[in-house]
């Protein structure tokens, strides 16, 4: 079998190895990623939306869903990848013994990575749906977007928990950077308010890879389509899934072999 | 019924028999300021078991980990089955079976599950995969707990179910990282006969132990290493003829002042070192100790042949440092 499809089918195979693991605890581990968009969507958006007047010819809990989608990816991808990798490389020694099959730091990695944007085009999917049965998406079309738009959101959102988890000295400290660098990427990415076009904090944002799958997410479930806009965000995802993806495969690499 | 390991004998490779399976000539490794490997060479031949044996910070699981690649050498040549592991990790990894230091076993699956997975990861097809576990699983009397828990599995039995994860993918080579540490002498002696019978069809074992007694039963060859380099090799018969030779007497540490004036050093095969708090008298047949315990009128603790671990003792400067 030649190399690169080998690797694919020991990529997968992590993949599948990861999913045995996770139906054990299913309802467990499927809670966080579904109640806490549907909480966050009847407390924000149903709550406030009666005292918030329009924005930009939306109510606020039409202007609040998408981001519900975004949500979840990052989430999902974030915490799969980081506490979730790192249980995985330090507690378990799972890749110790991954290791000693045909199976190299290429083929995890890949793995991981390809199991976080299953999972995230899943959620996506379920959270898009709900969003559409409480009739909350003016854009039903863009259901079959969601899954695409999510799952890509979620790669750069896992190397940045990949990152985490090759510099982190103990599990603690995936404390610290979700105070840090996860919770202000989540309330500051335009998810929960519109952002000024030039204001600072819309130039800050610029270089979340968050920002640009949040208002992908936005444009498709709102109907709107800006060919250069979308463009634009869709080049930065996938320029931020090639650098952090790469940095995070150099950092994890030196992990898995000394 | 036949023996799981000899289920497909086509599978011995064939190429360039007679080169050796493991080939290290000046491997060397450091972790940060810390000389792991300095300068190792070594051999293992195709059918041989080799003992690594050596103190914790030998390098002996460094070398294991370089033989498969999860550990990268700095230098020197290293060649697994004609290839290099930092190249072609893959080529090697397929016909190599490891039971690492770790067990490494996924805790919430069944056993069943667990094997299932690591059946993919060596190439097995969903139709090979299940035969091939069942069998392992009898072969290591596990049979009845294929659908148990890992985590309620015993430490001998978690160990028990390293090895059939390590021989699922039929593999030319083992490579065992003290693989009976921790168990009880029951499993240890079923592990030592399963590595036996595995070595039996023509196939590579590289192992390494803390225990001597595992070593002479299992290797035909020692390689001692001591500090990242080989203090000595041999088989171990031969060790200890070249090296201990003889018989021990081990004392009391408060006879060694009633003891050494009684040995002229100039007779050779006479030797006076420590073991631990023992004071220990080598000498080359068991009636000069005994004639030595009528002499100095002191009774020995006991009185033995030589043995790896004097072998052991001597190369490693664990024998006569006391500051250890």
């Amino acid at each position: 079998m030649n190399e690169p499809l080998a690797t694919l089918k020991l990529s997968w195979h992590v993949v599948v190895r990861n999913w045995v693991v996770y139906r054990k605890d299913f309802l467990a581990n499927i809670s966080p990623t579904l109640a806490d968009p549907a909480l966050m969507m009847a407390s924000l958006g149903m709550g406030l939306s009666p005292f918030i007047g329009q924005i930009n010819g939306l109510s606020y809990a039409q202007y609040l869903a998408p981001g519900m989608i975004a949500t979840t990816a990052l989430f999902t991808a974030f915490f799969e990848s980081s506490y979730g990798f790192y249980i995985r490389l330090t507690f378990e020694s799972i890749f110790k013994a991954m290791l000693t099959t045909p199976i190299g730091p290429r083929e995890i990695m890949l793995g991981e990575f390809l199991w976080v944007f299953i999972r995230a085009a899943i959620m996506a999917t379920g959270v898009g749906l709900v969003l559409a049965c409480m009739g909350i998406l003016p854009n039903p079309w863009a259901l079959p977007l969601f899954p695409l738009i999510g799952g890509l959101l979620s790669l750069p959102c896992a190397a940045i928990g990949l990152l985490a988890a090759a510099k982190v000295r103990n599990i603690n400290q995936f404390q610290t950077v979700y105070s840090f660098l996860i919770a202000p990427i989540y309330f500051l990415s335009g998810v929960f308010f519109p952002l000024q076009e030039n204001s600072l904090l819309w130039v800050l944002v610029q270089f979340s890879p968050f920002y640009h799958g949040v208002r992908l997410l936005q444009l498709s479930a709102w109907g709107q389509f800006p060919v250069l806009e979308i463009l634009i965000h869709l080049g930065a995802l996938l320029l931020f899934t090639l650098l952090l993806g790469f940095l995070s495969f150099r950092l994890i690499q030196r992990k898995l072999v000394n | 019924m036949p023996s799981p390991l000899t289920m497909n004998p086509s599978a011995i490779t064939t190429d360039l028999p007679d080169a050796p399976i493991i080939q290290a000539r000046g491997v060397h490794k450091s972790f940060g300021n810390f000389q792991a490997l300095k300068s190792l060479d070594m051999e293992v031949r195709r059918g041989e078991c080799v003992g690594l044996l050596g103190p914790n910070g030998a390098g002996k699981s460094t070398f294991i980990g370089c033989l498969y690649g999860v550990v990268r050498r700095d230098g020197g040549e290293l060649n697994v089955f004609s290839h290099d592991p930092v190249h072609h990790p893959r080529a090697i990894k397929s016909r190599l079976g490891v039971v690492p230091q770790e067990n490494a076993l996924d805790d919430g699956l069944t056993v069943l599950e667990n094997m299932q997975i690591y059946a993919r990861f060596g190439g097995l097809s969903t139709s090979q995969a299940l035969p091939r576990i069942k069998e392992l699983l009898a072969y290591m009397s596990l049979d009845h707990k294929s659908e148990a828990i890992i985590k309620t599995l015993s430490g001998g039995m978690k160990r028990r179910l390293a090895f059939v994860r390590a021989l699922l993918a039929e593999p030319q080579l083992l490579l065992l990282d003290e693989p009976t540490t921790g168990l009880d002498p029951t499993v240890r002696h079923l592990l030592w006969e399963k590595v036996l019978s595995f070595k039996k069809t023509g196939k590579t074992v590289l192992v390494t132990t803390h225990y001597m007694h595992e070593a002479e039963i299992l290797c035909d060859r020692i390689v001692i290493l001591n500090k990242g380099e080989v203090a000595g090799a041999g088989t171990p018969k031969e060790m200890i003829e070249r090296l201990a030779p003889g018989y021990v007497g081990i004392f009391s540490q408060d006879s060694e002042p009633l003891l050494r004036p009684l040995l002229d050093p100039a007779r050779p095969g006479w030797e006076l070192f420590h073991q631990g708090q023992h004071c220990c008298i080598r000498a080359p047949q068991l009636e000069d100790l005994v004639a030595l315990q009528h002499s100095s009128g002191l009774t020995p603790l006991q009185l033995r042949p030589s043995n790896l671990e004097d072998v052991y003792l001597k190369l490693t400067g664990r024998e006569l440092d006391t500051n250890e």
